[in-house]
């Protein structure tokens, strides 16, 4: 019987989700290991969801991490998808963060000549959403930005909550000049919100995103290529190389690379 | 590749050696022909080498079956016309090099193909770690890299803090580490039955800055790195070799009595930063939590404390600067670690004062540049673990 590795997940629908979970299951399969994807949208986790699983990949903040605590040290391999625990040598991996958000910004700012940005944050309980905030107001301090506060928006990873944030925004305020959302989706709705506002983008307001995807690709935004597929595969090497006793701590990151689109400027604007 | 390849062809000049010495040596020579671009057949590797025909060909052949050149379409025939030569080119997805840095902070892996082109990245932090803990959160590391592999792992390069013996294979001393006369080359080959080589970290830097070049610039000839976190360190690329003797400075004792690494290294950053809060209450600096890009923000900004701290840092950066200089006289210095996020203006601000400490025509001879990359010391050492098993790179 091929070994069966685990993957929890708590929305497999959705976008970022999707493909990881598509990732895992081709790196899984190529080297003969089964996968069973388990829904768990309230992080209510049964316990004989881990029955049978020679190892468990968990994406984002899926499973409480009091449960994976215990899985963890029960000796389970465990892998986790853009999430950390704070005092467990879990390893984990991730889009670095980091990375892209300072190439988004560098973008704006240097090509594009932006430096009345407005931020979408992500889920601030999920540690991309803190890691990108963090890694945006690093960069305003780079290139001296002041922006007032009221231009950092809740997003949440949720492209409804950004539109109606960023709208809100419009009704006080027309006086920005670029956007950067914290994945690319809410960048997508952001230029819905903009475009019915009456706002050309990139003239008016330049709009870069994180991550890519299909959706991206179509619209021609400006983001960073965080593939998220590769994120799915390499996740499955660790959790898989753990299996195969590899002991393993820390993050494995993957690497952010800019894909120019017709949302901000050409990089020799 | 960043860099000229000319005069490393000379370093290629066999001496005494045994059969098999002289057998390797001759497989690098055409490994590195086709690698640089120098000659891409037989025949032409033949010439230019000065190996007679048949020994290219087994040697090419070998080379082939390890998968390190593969054969694929045909050259021109010569002036007197002929069969076209079988081109062969380097394969550099043949064998992959896990590169780590070891720092005051964190153990941070790259795996890259022979090119250096990074494959994946994998870091777990230090915290309290000491010693024999730190032993075993390196190989940690590493296995996160093991598990990303695509093709089978060369061998493996480590960079450490501190003072080491590249050729011995020891760890001398690293006081960040808690490590002392360790057999790290030894531990490690042993574990993961490849060859290790190690070094110190700012040698790795100024290697990797030669090999790929520094920030927006092209690999210059002669660089010393000036590399400073919580200690300093200094390294020496000359020619295209590194020189092994470089390493931690900070015990180092600038004029006024001071150690270097309590001077400018980030633990005195901060405890100056704490002492100068009272004689600037207006800070508008955080209390707390203070990085190097609060430092670059005040200084814009004009924060009196901010520029007072980014002076004193200067001014002790810019004596060692004037020492290099003075005594190197090199074509381009690069300072790398978390420092360099103070800025261009603070650089051009040590440039300025090393002037005034030793002849101004000196230091305006050098290229200043600030190296971003937080991954350069294992990219270097990735890079050092290629030259030194395939000397390439």
């Amino acid at each position: 019987m091929k070994p069966l590795l685990g993957v929890m997940t708590n929305n497999p629908g959705e976008v970022f989700q999707r493909n990881v979970i598509a990732g895992v299951e081709e790196a899984a399969s190529a080297r003969g290991y089964r996968v069973r994807v388990v829904t768990v949208p309230d992080r209510q986790v049964p316990d004989q969801s881990f029955e049978g699983l020679a190892g468990l990949l968990v994406i984002a903040n899926a499973v409480p991490d009091d449960v994976l605590c215990r899985l963890y040290e029960g000796g389970l391999p465990v892998s986790l998808v853009s999430h950390r625990l704070p005092n467990l040598p879990v390893p984990a991996v991730a889009p670095n963060n980091t990375q892209g958000i300072a190439i988004l910004v560098e973008h704006l700012v240097v090509h594009c000549h932006r430096r009345r940005l407005v931020f979408i944050q992500g889920n601030m309980e999920q540690n991309d959403g803190i890691q990108r905030d963090a890694a945006f107001q690093q960069e305003l301090m780079r290139y001296n930005l002041n922006i007032p506060p009221q231009y950092i928006l809740r997003g949440d990873f949720i492209p409804s909550v950004a539109s109606q944030a960023l709208a809100r925004l419009i009704e006080q305020t027309h006086d920005f000049d670029g956007i950067v959302a914290s994945d690319f989706l809410m960048a997508l709705a952001a230029i819905d919100v903009l475009t019915a506002a009456g706002l050309s983008v990139p003239d008016e307001v330049a709009v870069v995103g994180f991550g890519s995807g299909p959706e991206a690709d179509a619209a021609g935004l400006t983001n960073v290529a965080a593939n998220v597929s590769e994120l799915g595969r390499r996740a499955a090497r660790q959790l898989m190389g753990q299996v195969e006793g590899l002991r393993i701590r820390g993050l494995t990151l993957l690497s952010a690379e800019l894909v120019e689109g017709s949302t901000s400027c050409h990089a020799d604007a | 590749m960043g860099h000229s390849n000319i005069e490393f062809w000379s370093r290629m000049k066999p001496g005494k050696a045994t059969r098999e010495q002289l057998k390797r040596h001759n497989r690098q020579l055409l490994l590195r022909a086709v690698y640089y671009d120098l000659a891409n057949n037989r025949a032409a590797l033949a010439q230019m080498t000065g190996l007679a025909k048949p020994t290219v060909s087994d040697l090419i052949a070998e080379l082939i079956d390890a998968g390190l050149l593969e054969e694929g379409g045909l050259g021109e025939s010569t002036d007197i016309g002929g069969k076209r030569p079988m081109l062969v080119r380097f394969v550099p997805d043949a064998r992959h090099v896990i590169g780590i840095s070891l720092d005051t902070t964190r153990a941070f892996g790259v795996l890259s193909n022979l090119s250096g082109q990074i494959i994946a990245r994998h870091y777990a932090d230090l915290d309290t770690l000491r010693g024999d803990e730190v032993l075993v959160l390196l190989t940690e590391v590493i296995n996160g890299l093991i598990a990303q592999l695509d093709a089978p792992l060369l061998c493996i390069g480590v960079g450490v803090p501190g003072v080491v013996d590249n050729d011995a294979g020891i760890v001398r001393q690293s006081e960040y580490l808690g490590w002392q006369e360790l057999s790290l080359v030894e531990i490690l080959a042993n574990h993961y039955n490849v060859p290790v080589y190690i070094g110190n970290n700012s040698e790795l830097i100024a290697i990797a800055q030669f090999a790929f070049g520094t920030e927006g610039d092209t690999a210059p000839e002669n660089l010393v790195t000036l590399f400073v976190n919580e200690g300093v360190e200094v390294g020496v690329a000359w020619q295209g070799a590194a020189y092994h003797h470089g390493g931690d400075i900070g015990s180092l004792h600038l004029s006024n009595s001071q150690r270097l690494d309590k001077l400018l290294g980030w633990e005195h950053v901060q405890a100056r930063h704490a002492e100068l809060r009272h004689q600037y209450p207006n800070t508008i600096l955080p209390e707390h939590d203070l990085t190097y890009m609060h430092l670059r923000y005040g200084a814009a900004n004009g924060d009196d404390l901010a520029l007072a701290l980014n002076d004193e840092l200067a001014s002790y950066l810019a004596q060692l600067v004037a020492w290099v200089t003075g005594l190197l006289r090199p074509d381009h210095i690069s300072l790398v670690g978390p420092i360099v996020n103070l800025g261009e203006s603070f650089l051009d601000d040590v440039a300025r004062k090393a002037e005034a400490l030793l002849s101004p025509a000196l230091v305006q001879n050098v290229v200043f540049s600030l190296g971003y990359s937080p991954n350069m010391s294992a990219i270097g050492a990735a890079a050092y673990a290629i030259q030194k098993e395939l000397d390439l790179i």
